[in-house]
């Protein structure tokens, strides 16, 4: 996930043309620096200084920035000892009751610190942090300040339109930089640009005469090169699409999460720092994985490495071991499984500080890997510290996949019962937090549960299932959708009043499609169960061969998944 | 029916009696409210309170031919003569929508709601809410042009609210427009905004099963005189004439001759399939809503962009006129070269620049086009954007339901289709990213140059310079080089020009298709208006796909020739009053125990003409059971009936429409209208189900009349056992009844209005 945190690099720079202020500035940079390396407290402790000082030479613009910085502090790491790191000088801070969750610190204080720039014209650091609010919005349920009483609803929400909004707010920016007089390149920064293109108008005159086509081909070069958008301006406007990519794979819209990564790479790709570029390739990378197999995503996972050779190979590192892992598990190669999410673990706890995201993915994971192995008891015990932790440091979005986690653990360990309320308890969560997709995926699970409880409940299941469906086939990827057309079709051959002589195709044609798509993914076990399932049907219809031919393909993907080979495994061999 | 005290006690109570300013040839109640829509003979749309208050009067400038009301009340939809179908909000008459789906004159509407009969087995599916709402801001609508006064734009302006609220239908329940135009059309649209399918019953052959020869008819020249929907949508009844004929050129015979003929058409596809149609038309019409407002943007930007540049180019031609004149061999970016450079000023931009133009000029150029630049943008990302946004989010919805084949693939919604649309809406959102770089770009670069100038002009005027705004000398040379007379921005907005895009930028796009990028890398070489073309024309087609298979799905079911027409009267259709309408069948109810859908039954009234029916004269024929038989065959219930019914001598039928029980409210003239006196007319209610109906047989002699059949049986009109009200006026059509509020509206012939409420005893219908 993007923090809205480009604007911050370059942006201290404009207040700081005029000479005064060093200070503060170098206070910022540091803080900023601590707060890189993975140093919360000591990156509040400097910014609080930076607050001290700035109010002191009553730097406005310089105080606005330095508010906006402890934001992105906050919201990187909820440290709940903030309030007591401030500064009491600060009145923002200290007119905050205490007793205020660090959520709500963070929604005051971004709130303040938009406001402030707003007033102080800066509209670089307004839309910086219309982006961090967007951010908060994406993630923080806020309950609703109008309802109040007994009559109230006291669930709490995400509000969706909030963070369109606030992005909306940040694309502004685009027309309004100009105001800001910093923004003014200065002499001599296009030089580049010319020295870019001079080979190509060497042979033509600076101004060309009323010759047509020369000049038409200078003109177009104006389209792309040649734009005098300030790249911090554009930086903070390519991050307002990594955020727009990053809502829509949690609200659950598949076109719009790979539109605009697309809109970043095309229009961005130019102006964005490298480490922005590499996760939205790697977006790109995960989305082609889970929607196209993982031939055609390790092909773009080879481009993007050598693309990004440079840069800090983090992003791109970690989307190769997490393309491992999903492929290891399908593929039944627990073995590599196991040694990927270990790479993965190491990853999470490198020197640049402890990255929580990534803690938590790599212990997601390592659950998921015992699941597969069929340890139960371990994967739950994983998923159910992690649950903790997740709850302890308020990140209710992991918290649903922890407990869609812990329900699929209960369902694979034949105690559908109790997986029920955790489906149920995901299913909430996912409400609450408009983790569409997510709940689609609940849903499905707690389909599959009902099932296992029985064929009586097989009409509840298929009701669930279609009531998933339209997302889960529009947004869910080959895997998801593969196992909902299984369940589905298990639906209608448990039902006992449906009858397979009298609509086959209906089964068949879910069979048929699932079978295909995880074909794609190599995912053996459930490839083997649809054919399973095929066979089963061939057979009731009296259709020998065909029933052969399926049992064969049944038979064919049990084996692959009983010695998996990575020997011989081409994708593999590419790295 | 009531007691025989009644007879004496006068029937129906007249509310008012009101003069009306011209007369009126079409009127409907509210299905509602006591509100009266009525159009007169000058095409004008007048609303009525019960009380006759006036609301609003609207004429929309054409011959008006239909009218119908919306089953909610909410809105009214118009057939024109030209074929359009136009919407208007009850509240204020505003235009709503205009959809031109017919090329002749729509002259019948019908306006059907699912009924509540219809047990809702598939809760899930229909219970799929709509996502746009909790994830986008109310959707943008089409910008304002500015400068146009008033008029017609004020007017989209104030609609605004209601237009939203049209086509947000995830709270109605979902309903069928359908229109029927004189060549024998007919169109369906889903909440009268998306159209669906569009059959025409000339096509229909009809089957003759029970003769030797199995040549199918069709009818031809026919016109649509009333179509009517059943309430469960599975079936339509249409009234048109036309003549029956072989299909086969061979033999030239005709059949029957000109004449009326009832139909029934298999519509079943709009019940089986109502939540998906439902899912499709809300987020389809959506999504044109927005590609009108994406339209509209970009007309208005291309208008407002050319428009400052002509000022832009006005100002600065004379320079290029007193470089000639002062005779220099140069061009106008090389005398403002040479001007940045220091090196001299010539005379002709000296004098440019401080005559011609002066500081005045340039800061109202200025002004100009960096008030339009920014005007642009504002276009740009509070409609233009999120109106992409949007669409690309609702087609990805669509998406996810195209993929779902056992449902969707019934209704047309084709899988490849709507991808590639998908693909479009991605591709203009990059297109407008990049629209709007330029376009802040070539403001910026603008109002360098600008700021540039008035620093020369002070300097050659020798005035103090310093409070002037700094400027770029750098870019100054790259707005000579690329944007004195180019024109980038408005090269975006036009259609038929061809973008170079450079090396690096193609090679990235091509990079981007390994990581799933679009397929066709070419679209950056496209405009921004040729974009939205082909993204438009990508719509039409996914969109066309469920219209053509929605109205291949409804079929020839079963046709009544009913009475002949004299053929003179086959060019100009005469007003044949009719009426049709359904009522839960009281007797049935108990036999057909098996499930609650069959217990509708429709009737059919029309008047009989008198021309050709030289020994039925003066009749009116009701016929019942028409559509319902057909699925119920089986168990038999109800067959097709129907009876004669001769009216009084003296009298004449002016109209009738039926009302609620089956009961038909006829009016009728007295014979002697002609006399000096103000005529006489009245009004009677008869109780059709207690007419003797004979059970006619369907379809078996094509060759004649089914009326004839029933000749011998037919009943005389007895006025003294009916509900009569003696009106003393003479009348004319329309008679405008409301089953609901129990009310009648009659018109006299001397343009006066007469209410009469229906329902004296019982609840008296207090006006709300």
């Amino acid at each position: 996930m993007t923090n809205g945190a480009e604007g911050f690099d370059s942006v201290p720079s404009s207040s700081g043309s005029n000479g005064s202020g060093r200070y503060e500035i170098g206070l910022i940079y540091l803080g900023m620096m601590h707060l890189h390396f993975g140093h919360p407290k000591q990156a509040l402790q400097v910014l609080t200084e930076a607050v001290r000082f700035s109010q002191q030479q009553s730097n406005e613009s310089c105080l606005a920035y330095t508010l906006a910085a402890i934001c992105n502090v906050l919201s990187e790491f909820g440290c709940s000892s903030s309030a007591g790191v401030l500064g009491t000088s600060f009145s923002p801070i200290t007119s905050m009751d205490t007793s205020l969750s660090v959520g709500q610190q963070l929604f005051v204080l971004l709130r303040e610190s938009l406001k402030r720039a707003e007033s102080l014209k800066l509209k670089r650091l307004v839309a910086s942090n219309h982006l961090a609010l967007a951010k908060f919005d994406l993630l923080h349920a806020q309950r609703s300040l109008l309802s109040f009483g007994p009559k109230a609803s006291m669930k709490l929400r995400t509000f969706p339109i909030n963070v369109c909004k606030e992005l909306r707010l940040c694309s502004n920016l685009i027309s309004e930089f100009g105001y800001e007089s910093s923004t003014m390149t200065t002499d001599g920064a296009f030089s580049t640009t010319w020295l870019n293109n001079l080979p190509k108008s060497m042979d033509s005159p600076l101004l060309p005469q009323e010759n047509g086509h020369r000049n038409n081909c200078d003109a177009h070069r104006f389209f792309t090169q040649l734009s005098t958008v300030p790249k911090s301006v554009l930086q903070l406007l390519g991050s307002s699409y990594i955020m727009r990519s990053t809502a829509w794979e949690m609200y659950g819209s598949a076109p719009l999460a790979r539109i605009n990564s697309l809109v970043y790479t095309t229009c961005f790709a130019d102006a964005s720092s490298s480490s922005d570029a590499a996760s939205v390739h790697a977006k790109l990378i995960q989305h082609l994985a889970v929607f196209r197999g993982y031939k055609e995503a390790f092909v773009a996972l080879k481009v993007a490495e050598e693309k990004f050779l440079t840069v800090s190979k983090s992003v791109i590192l970690l989307v190769k071991l997490q393309l491992l892992h999903e492929r290891a598990l399908h593929r039944g190669n627990l073995k590599l499984a196991q040694q990927v999410c270990d790479e993965l673990g190491v990853l999470a706890s490198s020197v640049s500080g402890v990255d929580k995201d990534l803690k938590t993915e790599a212990s997601l994971r390592h659950a998921r890997t015992l699941l597969a192995a069929n340890q139960f008891s371990q994967a739950a015990a994983v998923a159910h510290s992690l649950f903790c932790m997740c709850y302890k440091f308020n990140m209710q979005v992991q918290n649903a996949t922890v407990l869609l986690l812990l329900a699929e653990i209960h369902k694979k360990s034949g105690n559908a019962v109790l997986g029920l309320p955790y489906a149920l308890a995901s299913l909430s969560f996912c409400q609450s937090f408009n983790l569409d997709l997510l709940k689609a995926s609940a849903t499905l699970t707690l389909a599959e549960l009902w099932l296992s409880l029985g064929s009586n409940h097989a009409k509840r299941a298929l009701t669930l299932i279609h009531g998933a469906l339209p997302m889960i086939l529009g947004h869910g990827g080959l895997e998801l959708q593969a196992r909902a057309q299984i369940t589905e079709a298990k639906c209608y051959l448990s039902d006992p009043s449906y009858s397979v002589f009298k609509d086959s195709e209906v089964v068949l044609d879910l069979l048929r499609q699932a079978s295909d798509e995880l074909q794609v993914l190599e995912y053996h076990e459930l490839a083997a169960e649809a054919f399973y399932l095929m066979a089963h049907v061939f057979d009731k219809l009296g259709q020998l061969e065909r029933r052969e031919e399926a049992a064969a393909s049944f038979k064919e993907h049990m084996m692959a998944l009983e010695n998996p080979q990575d020997e011989d495994d081409p994708l593999l061999n590419m790295f | 029916m009531e007691t025989d005290e009644t007879d004496h006690v006068l029937p129906f109570q007249l509310q008012f009696d009101k003069p009306v300013a011209s007369q009126v040839k079409i009127a409907e109640w509210n299905p509602e409210k006591d509100l009266l829509a009525m159009v007169t003979e000058d095409s004008k749309i007048l609303l009525h309170r019960f009380n006759w208050q006036r609301l609003w009067t609207i004429s929309p400038g054409r011959n008006i031919t239909s009218l119908c009301w919306r089953p909610d009340g909410k809105a009214i939809a118009v057939g024109l003569e030209d074929g359009t179908i136009s919407l208007h909000d009850v509240e204020n008459g505003k235009l709503l929508r205009s959809l031109k789906s017919h090329t002749v004159a729509v002259v019948c509407l019908n306006w059907e709601e699912e009924g509540q009969l219809i047990r809702d087995d598939s809760k899930t599916s229909s219970s799929y809410e709509d996502r746009t709402s909790r994830f986008f801001p109310p959707a943008p609508r089409v910008p304002r042009m500015p400068g146009v006064v008033s008029g017609d734009t004020s007017f989209m302006e104030d609609s605004e609210d209601s237009y939203g609220e049209l086509s947000n239908s995830s709270y109605q329940r979902f309903n069928i427009l359908c229109s029927g135009d004189k060549d024998g059309s007919i169109c369906f649209s889903i909440f009268g905004i998306f159209p669906i399918g569009k059959i025409n019953i000339n096509r229909f052959s009809v089957p003759t099963p029970f003769m030797d020869k199995q040549t199918p008819r069709q009818i031809s020249n026919s016109s649509i005189y009333k179509v009517s929907l059943s309430k469960d949508l599975c079936r339509l009844i249409v009234m048109c004439s036309g003549e029956l004929n072989e299909n086969t050129e061979s033999r030239e015979s005709q059949m029957v001759g000109q004449g009326m003929h009832s139909l029934v058409l298999d519509t079943s596809i709009f019940s089986k399939r109502k939540s998906e149609l439902h899912q499709l038309a809300q987020q389809a019409s959506n999504i044109e809503d927005l590609t009108e407002v994406i339209r509209a943007s970009l007309s208005v930007m291309c208008k407002q962009w050319s428009d400052a540049m002509r000022t832009f180019l006005e100002k600065f031609d004379s320079l290029s006129t007193l470089i000639i004149d002062h005779a220099l061999d140069s061009s106008p970016q090389e005398e403002f070269l040479s001007l940045l450079g220091g090196a001299r000023t010539s005379s002709a931009v000296h004098q440019f620049l401080v005559n011609s133009l002066g500081e005045v000029g340039v800061k109202r150029v200025l002004k100009v086009i960096c008030g339009t630049a920014k005007e642009l943008q504002r276009i740009v990302l509070d409609h233009l954007q999120p109106a992409a946004e949007i669409i690309g989010f609702r087609m990805g919805e669509l998406r996810g339901l195209s993929r779902w084949r056992a449902r969707y693939h019934g209704i047309g919604l084709d899988e490849m289709l709507i991808n590639n649309a998908t693909e479009k809406c991605g591709m203009i959102l990059v297109q407008i990213e990049r629209f709007m770089r330029v376009l802040s770009t070539v403001e910026q670069q603008f109002s360098n140059f600008f700021n540039w100038l008035l620093k020369c002009i002070k300097l050659l005027m020798q005035e103090p310079s310093d409070q002037l705004l700094p400027y770029n000398s750098e870019l100054v040379v790259i707005f000579l080089k690329f944007l004195y007379d180019q024109d980038p921005v408005k090269q975006l907005l036009e259609v038929d020009h061809d973008i170079e895009v450079d090396l690096e930028t193609m090679q990235r796009v091509k990079e981007l298709v390994q990581f799933g990028g679009f397929s066709d890398c070419e679209y950056l070489q496209r405009t921004l208006a040729k974009e939205f073309q082909q993204m438009e024309d990508s719509f039409k087609e996914a969109f066309l796909m469920p219209f053509t298979t929605v109205s291949r799905k409804m079929l020839y079911e079963d046709l009544l020739a009913l009475f002949p027409l004299p053929s003179s009267s086959a060019s100009v259709s005469m007003a044949i009053p009719m009426s049709i309408s359904s009522y839960e069948d009281a007797s049935n109810a108990v036999s057909s125990h098996q499930t609650c859908q069959h217990s509708f039954v429709d009737y059919v009234c029309f008047q009989v003409p008198d021309e050709p029916f030289s020994d039925i004269a003066n009749c009116i024929g009701i016929m019942r059971g028409f559509a319902h038989d057909l699925s119920s065959s089986k168990n038999g219930c109800t067959s097709l009936e129907a009876v004669l019914l001769y009216v009084p001598a003296g009298y004449e039928c002016v109209d009738l429409s039926l009302y609620k029980d089956s009961q038909i409210v006829l009016l009728l003239n007295g014979a002697s209208a002609s006399s000096e006196s103000s005529g006489d007319a009245c009004m009677m209610i008869v109780q059709a189900s207690e007419l003797p109906f004979i059970s006619i047989s369907r379809s078996t002699n094509l060759n004649s009349w089914n009326l004839s059949q029933l000749k011998g049986s037919a009943v005389q009109l007895q006025m003294e056992n009916e509900k009569v009200r003696n009106i003393p006026h003479s009348v004319i059509a329309p008679l405008a009844v409301s089953a609901s509020r129990g009310v009648a509206c009659v018109f006299a012939a001397r343009k006066r209005a007469l209410v009469y409420i229906l329902e004296e005893d019982e609840e008296v219908p207090d006006t709300e």
